[in-house]
């Protein structure tokens, strides 16, 4: 699957920045979760983020659609800002798409109705246009003949990838995973990475926080190390897994390669 | 001891005038309680701050005091506190009114509550306006598993209006002894009344333990 991989990251650099990450810092309480995180990411990139338990991935991938509040620093997302206003943060969220570990899928809606949903009640797309997008969707993640099933029917690689239609049925110019297939029995996993795979081919902007060690390094443009909230590995995979840049980078190696 | 049916037959439009009575009582009670219940439910749901506060200490106390307690209190010492007084019937209805909306806020919290907060925020993340995620994601599910409990509660509203009579609501219980005091025929007209309740009633409970047992049913695989 090598070829999947979409440019070289030096023709990657020529297009346009679509997130910046300015300084942004993350409490809970006395607890400080992200400690002055800041990069750029540009459109197409596939970014994967690894790291330790408890290093903040999650926290920062959240803070990335807002739903996360920052106490520090600034995001800019394609023509947004955060923090900003409801409204703002709203039309940020309908061009990034997030994906959970847990799917999160509406249980008491139809497979149909979990996607048609935010287009409908977000996008004001017309019912016709939503119902034709779901289906062209299931259809790309291999799922078409399910549509009228609940998500309680559905296996839990099954219900992952209407959650990913969901998503891309906002057409979203970004799309984030948080650990999209730790959740799943080991032979579902597959059906899902391939999934994700297909998407970063296709030439979607994505950030993906896995702790599948072969999925980044053959998908990802670049891979950022999380480590005690900061951020201090950002390298193409070949160096990233080649060359520990400190103790802490070749600790974590050690013990996921 | 004989059970005289013509007793009943004479006077059943006053029996039959006093469930509409104890039913017109529930329906008023259940929606000023429902319309206080949802105020007391979000301001407990603040989860701090004074409207939190009140809410936790209004739920606790109408839910603590014993409900003859409060419909006495309301009917004699509430015109003591205000110069205004209230008809028996509205006293009644105030009463039970305060009474619900204790324990309906308690059965909306638990119902909002149950809801997903991983649902929640795959809401949110696709940008879907709070009111339609109210709307369409948290009170659905919310809604549905609220049913058991609401339809519970109901059942006990409509035996607490029996104790309207002690203030002289003529509801049914309250017919049903002033005839039976007039008469000397308790028997039928206490056991009359009794079927009346039990008919009203046990259909509640019924679809209660169905709905209980197709919830245990789902939990269950
Ligand atoms: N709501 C919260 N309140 C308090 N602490 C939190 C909260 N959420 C996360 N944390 C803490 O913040 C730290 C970072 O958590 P986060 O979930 O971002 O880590 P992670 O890198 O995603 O870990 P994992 O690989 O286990 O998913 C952890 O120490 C966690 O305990
Ligand atoms: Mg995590």
């Amino acid at each position: 699957m090598e070829g999947s991989r979409v440019e070289t990251s030096s023709a990657a650099a020529e297009t346009p920045v679509v997130i910046s990450v300015e300084n942004i810092r993350k409490s809970y309480g006395s607890f400080e979760v992200l400690r002055g995180i800041s990069t750029e990411i540009r459109e197409k990139d596939v970014t994967c983020i690894v790291g330790p338990s408890g290093g903040g991935k999650s926290t920062f991938i959240r803070t990335l659609n807002g739903l996360e509040p920052i106490n520090e620093g600034r995001i800019r997302i394609l023509d947004y800002t955060l923090p900003g206003w409801r409204k703002e943060t709203e039309q940020l969220r309908r061009s990034v798409g997030m994906v959970f570990q847990s799917f999160n899928l509406f249980m008491h809606l139809t497979v149909r109705e979990n996607i048609t949903l935010g287009p409908t009640a977000a996008l004001k797309v017309s019912r016709d246009e939503a119902n034709a997008r779901a289906e062209r969707l299931l259809d790309r993640v291999g799922i078409g003949n399910q549509v009228d099933k609940y998500p309680g029917q559905l296996s839990g690689g099954q219900q992952q990838r209407v959650a990913i239609a969901r998503a891309l049925a906002m057409e979203p110019k970004i799309m984030l995973f948080d650990e999209p297939t730790s959740a799943l029995d080991p032979e579902m996993v597959k059906e899902v990475l391939e999934v994700i795979r297909d998407l970063a081919a296709s030439g979607m902007t994505m950030l993906v926080v896995t702790h599948e060690m072969g999925f980044a390094r053959e998908v990802a443009h670049r891979v950022f190390f999380m480590a005690d909230g900061v951020l201090s590995v950002d390298a193409d995979p070949e160096t990233f897994f080649a060359s520990p840049k400190d103790e802490r980078h070749a600790a974590f190696l050690s013990k996921v390669l | 001891m004989n059970f005289e049916i013509q007793h009943l037959v004479n006077n059943y439009p006053l029996i039959l005038q006093g469930l509409l009575v104890t039913l017109r009582i529930c329906a008023a009670s259940l929606a000023i309680g429902t319309v206080l219940g949802l105020v007391a439910c979000f301001m407990k749901l603040e989860g701090r701050g004074w409207p939190y506060r009140f809410a936790v200490a209004y739920i606790d106390f109408f839910r603590t005091i014993p409900e003859v307690v409060l419909i006495f209190w309301v009917y004699s010492c509430l015109p003591l506190l205000f110069s205004f007084r209230l008809t028996a019937e509205a006293s009644g209805i105030l009463a039970l009114s305060l009474f619900a909306s204790a324990y309906l806020a308690e059965i909306f919290r638990a119902g909002i509550n149950s809801a997903s907060r991983g649902q929640v925020q795959a809401a949110l993340a696709l940008g879907i306006p709070v009111r339609v995620i109210w709307m369409r994601i948290i009170m659905p599910p919310a809604i549905r598993r609220m049913m058991p409990a609401l339809i519970s509660f109901l059942s006990e509203l409509i035996k607490a209006t029996s104790l309207l009579s002690a203030i002289g609501v003529a509801e049914m219980a309250y017919q049903a002894s002033v005839l039976g005091s007039k008469t000397f025929a308790y028997v039928e007209f206490l056991s009359a009344i009794a079927v009346l309740y039990f008919v009203t009633i046990f259909p509640l409970s019924l679809y209660v333990r169905r709905t209980n047992q197709k919830l245990a049913g789902k939990a269950g695989h």
